[in-house]
């Protein structure tokens, strides 16, 4: 893809439960720009994520972020790299027992000594920044599920990290809320020069703003490119995917056996 | 056959696994202590919500336990015409026996089964994984003062428990059935061992409180995260705390009053 990868996944193969989620998967994430990794649901999206942020660790197979082999990390370094990463889960994560405030608060309570005015002003840039300034004082019990995810992104760039991680951001959002998240994802992106990767399965909203685009299906990278290469790439599975086409290479049908005799028509196998 | 032999070499080998994991967590959670200036205000805040916020429970169980102590010891002792001993059977039945083992099934019906839904919801809501992708360890923050705290006010609950009961059964023996106040507190003065007696108890509920909270707290950070699997969670810190109590009572009683 390109050469100054911030996110290197190289033969990244996982396996859970006896079932292989990864088979060789490599991946290059550029530095400042939006990734966009989408695919069918149960690809293993998510997977990819936590495998980037060492919450899971590979079978085998190189995964770095900012040169560092993040499987290998001992606990400490893990948990400071992942100080300089953001992740917004796709059900916000807030935590219902803190107020919006606190808790765009409690990164920069525990990882900084700042003074309570200086976190004041920080928490209420980055609620400004996402448009939800006036509802600091709020539960997260209060908030829709659109407010949630703003909520937990101003959460996720109280420390200006590096790289911030989307997982299925548009999921279950009206068109309204699905604008404001694409808006802020790419205005984020430009203003702060973050590194950016979405997961989504959303296609039209996820090509609108990325630069760089990967499919993942059956456990291996079946497409990627820019947003114009991909909708131009010459595999069928990629267009069905990004046409969202019923039939195709992955078929209508779950594997079934004759229909006749299920029927119990003349002429099935008995 | 064959079947029930390897079911049953497959629940040996689980329960082995479940009890390594949980070693394991128990390693990482008192290995991982946090500074003092952020754990404590933690700690302090979850001795309230697993310590004091028992105490209610605790106090109106410890005095109607202690009521029919009374009553109990006052009906069987006064067929030998000892019925001035109460108070020595009261207090030594308390301190020795009842108090750490009511609080400590107390404990776990009340502050456990909380303990362990509050974590488990953590992890179905995915706060726990956010927390480590901000680079917190949520052994650190979260587990690890809910297990000091549990550890902490058991013993505290406990000694609450006995002085209630003691009061208890002073109310009924000697305020309504007329036993001889001197005889009740002095009897008793004179047949409890600090040593033998209270710290003994004192130790009993120190065990219990650890193993409780350490079951709750590792229920809930192990369970499946649905609404199913927090349930199933729920119910297992009760059962397994009231059996790993009561077993660990007969052990403890053994090893400090057997006079073997």
């Amino acid at each position: 893809m390109v050469s100054s990868a911030y996110i290197t996944l190289k033969d990244v193969v996982f396996s859970r439960s006896g079932r292989r989620i990864f088979d060789g998967v490599t991946l290059n994430i550029p530095k400042g720009k939006i990734t966009a990794i989408m695919g069918p649901s149960g690809t293993g999206k998510t997977t990819l994520l936590r495998l980037i942020g060492g919450q899971l660790r590979p079978d085998s197979g190189l995964v770095s972020v900012a040169g560092h082999d993040v499987p290998k990390l001992k606990r400490r370094d893990l948990y400071r790299l992942r100080e300089k990463m953001g992740m917004l889960f796709q059900s916000g994560a807030l935590f219902t027992d803190l107020s919006v405030y606190e808790n765009v608060a409690f990164p920069l309570r525990v990882h900084t000594a700042l003074p309570e005015d200086m976190i004041r002003d920080i928490v209420l840039m980055k609620l400004e920044a996402v448009g939800l300034r006036g509802a600091r004082q709020l539960m997260p019990s209060e908030l829709s599920g659109g407010m949630t995810r703003r909520v937990a992104l101003a959460r996720s760039i109280a420390l200006d990290p590096e790289l911030i991680m989307y997982d299925e951001p548009f999921a279950g959002q009206d068109p309204i809320a699905m604008g404001v998240l694409v808006k802020l994802i790419r205005d984020l992106n430009s203003s702060m020069g973050l590194t950016s990767v979405l997961v989504s399965h959303d296609v039209p909203e996820s090509l609108s703003i990325c630069h760089f685009a990967c499919i993942i299906a059956d456990g291996k990278v079946i497409g990627e490119g820019t947003p114009e290469e991909l909708r131009a790439h010459p595999s069928e599975r990629v267009q069905q995917f990004l046409n969202g086409e019923p039939d195709g290479p992955v078929p209508f049908h779950y594997p079934s056996g004759d229909t006749a005799s299920d029927f119990g028509f003349p002429g099935g196998a008995s | 056959m064959m079947d029930r032999i390897a079911a049953f070499g497959r629940v040996g080998i689980e329960t082995i696994a479940s009890f390594g994991r949980a070693s394991q967590f128990l390693a990482g959670v008192v290995g991982g202590v946090p500074k003092p200036s952020v754990g404590f205000p933690l700690l302090i805040r979850q001795l309230y919500a697993v310590g004091v916020l028992s105490l209610a429970i605790v106090v109106v169980s410890g005095l109607f336990i202690g009521m029919v102590l009374g009553l109990q010891g006052y009906t069987i002792l006064s067929d030998f015409g000892s019925e001035a001993a109460i108070g020595q059977m009261i207090a030594l039945t308390l301190v020795r026996e009842l108090a750490p083992v009511v609080t400590a099934l107390l404990f776990a019906g009340r502050a456990g089964s909380a303990l362990t839904a509050e974590i488990g919801l953590m992890k179905a809501t995915e706060q726990l994984s956010s927390m480590e992708m901000m680079g917190v360890d949520p052994l650190r923050r979260v587990i690890a003062p809910r297990l000091w705290a549990g550890f902490l006010a058991m013993p505290v609950l406990a000694m609450i428990f006995s002085v209630v009961g003691v009061i208890g059964g002073m109310l009924v023996g000697v305020e309504w059935l007329g036993v001889f106040e001197g005889s009740y507190w002095g009897n008793m003065q004179a047949s409890v061992d600090f040593v033998d007696d209270v710290v003994n108890g004192i130790i009993k509920s120190v065990v219990f409180g650890f193993v409780c909270a350490w079951i709750a707290v590792y229920q809930g950070y192990d369970c499946v995260p649905t609404s199913a699997g927090i349930s199933s969670a729920t119910t297992k810190t009760v059962v397994y705390s009231s059996l790993a109590v009561l077993g660990l009572d007969f052990v403890l009683t053994a090893v400090m009053f057997g006079n073997f």
